[in-house]
């Protein structure tokens, strides 16, 4: 257990540190997340529409988009100097190179998320403070669950001929569940409703980490195979 | 009884057309002498 | 018998059962459209269910035997079960699109517009993604191997991801109360349209079984062709 733990801290501080001394996939989800507030502040009437009716959906839609930016760097990394087979001649198993691409998935997102959050409450005036607690919970169980999946897809992905195309095609399908909940959790937080009404959503979203985190960890040396 | 017999007709027209064009796919590429 | 003989004896067993099928199917078409009384609040648009239910029963058996198929194989690692998994993904989709298609064109006449995220509908939806993405994957990935082991474990997750959809839509539909005139579901029918409709899933699970066998037949045919084709190369 010991080396496992080890050897996933390795693997995610090498990835954390690759990318933090590039920066690419970083400043591009962010200016992403620029991009989509500037678009939807100009694009809606606002006496029409209420921003707290847009943004929970705004706000995951950025979310989801920025865990793939970073998904798709992940195994790219690896591809270009086929430093992968280094890594599985390495001692560490398949399943700690898979949890440690994980952790290092985690951070990049989280990293965003903590950056695009107090943007849109800014720009769109929606009331974080009161409900950051209960809301951070949900974010992090959500991004848990579509990093968890897209991590695994994108190890797949990055080795068909459509590679960056691939992985959005893979993936969405799978982020139904979770970004839905998190959006109806998040849309109730923000409207100040009683925590009773998001019993069943978190249910849903607890569930599903459960399941695909266990069946990604079990799957994932299937993809790897030389 | 409403009038929806226009309805019916595309739905099951879309139906054979679908499977008919895949059977008969399937059936001349199954012919093909490689 | 070789491989490559076995194969062509398959996939000519299996070209009569698909012509059988279409009969079967021409026969299920007659006794829905002419022998079957029409439904009074819907007119005869109803009769869309006939051909609509049974077909939605089809895409999710076909996917659910794409799922089974894939453990299994993940198990064994028999190549022949990947051949046949992706033979069941691809008629499965053929399945999938028409109940995409008969579904609105019905709901328009009973919902009054083409689409409202109807719970079934859009399960239908997603499996028909996620059915994409498998054979978009499959058509992706050059090796054989490599191809076998990526779409059994997309077929995987995707058949865990099905109830998970299910719950989320359904969730989705009872807290968010929309507006529905009739649910187009299965009423309590009377005794000549259960007979229609018990004999269309009838009819459209044999056509079903008829266009995988013949799908699997040619599947494994290209393989053992491509298999004796390498050994002459080699010799």
């Amino acid at each position: 257990m010991g080396d496992l733990l080890r050897a996933t801290w390795a693997i995610a501080a090498k990835d954390v540190l690759l990318e933090f001394r590039s920066r690419t996939a970083f400043v591009s989800a962010l200016v992403f997340t620029a991009l989509v507030l500037a678009i939807f502040n100009f694009a809606r009437d606002p006496t029409a529409v209420s921003a707290i009716d847009l943004a929970p959906g705004i706000l995951w839609i950025t979310f989801t988009f920025a865990a793939m930016l970073g998904l798709n760097r992940a195994f790219a990394l690896e591809r270009e100097n086929r430093a992968l087979d280094g890594l599985l001649l390495s001692p560490a198993s398949r399943t700690a190179i898979y949890l440690g691409k994980v952790l290092a998935n985690l951070v990049f997102v989280g990293s965003v998320e903590a950056i695009a959050l107090p943007l849109f409450a800014l720009f769109f005036n929606v009331p974080v403070l009161p409900v950051l607690g209960p809301l951070v919970l949900v974010i992090a169980l959500a991004t848990l669950g579509f990093v968890a999946v897209g991590t695994l897809m994108s190890s797949m992905a990055v080795n068909t001929r459509l590679a960056e195309l691939m992985l959005p095609v893979l993936l969405l399908p799978f982020l139904v569940p979770p970004v839905t909940s998190a959006v109806q959790i998040t849309s109730r937080l923000f409207a100040g409703r009683p925590f009773s009404e998001v019993t069943a959503w978190l249910r849903l979203l607890v569930a599903y980490d459960i399941i695909f985190v266990a069946a990604c960890v079990l799957f994932f040396e299937f993809t790897i195979e030389e | 009884m409403p009038e929806t017999g226009g309805f019916m007709v595309a739905a099951y027209i879309a139906a054979a057309a679908i499977y008919l064009s895949y059977a008969a796919y399937l059936l001349s590429k199954g012919r093909k002498k490689d | 018998m070789t491989p490559i003989e076995s194969a062509e004896r398959a996939l000519r067993r299996s070209a009569v059962w698909i012509l059988v099928g279409l009969l079967l199917l021409a026969g299920v078409y007659v006794r829905a459209l002419v022998f079957t009384p029409a439904e009074v609040t819907q007119g005869l648009a109803q009769k869309i269910f006939y051909i609509h239910a049974p077909s939605a029963w089809v895409a999710f058996l076909a996917f659910g035997i794409v799922g089974v198929t894939s453990v299994v194989f993940l198990f064994l690692k028999d190549p022949r079960l990947d051949l046949f998994a992706a033979s069941s993904a691809e008629v499965g989709m053929v399945f999938t699109t028409e109940v995409l298609i008969t579904g609105p064109i019905w709901g328009k006449t009973v919902w009054g517009t083409w689409w409202t995220w109807d719970a079934r509908l859009t399960l239908t939806l997603f499996l028909w993604f996620v059915m994409l993405a498998y054979l978009i994957l499959r058509s992706a990935v050059q090796e054989p191997g490599q191809r076998a082991r990526y779409s059994a474990v997309l077929g995987i997750l995707g058949a865990l991801l099905v109830p998970f959809i299910h719950v989320s839509v359904y969730l989705f539909r009872t807290l968010h109360p929309m507006p529905v005139v009739l649910r187009p579901g299965r009423p309590t029918l009377p005794g000549s349209m259960l007979v229609t409709l018990v004999a269309s899933f009838l009819v459209f699970t044999w056509f079903f079984a008829a266009l995988l066998s013949h799908r699997y037949a040619m599947a494994r045919l290209a393989d053992a062709r491509a298999h004796a084709a390498a050994e002459r190369d080699d010799a």
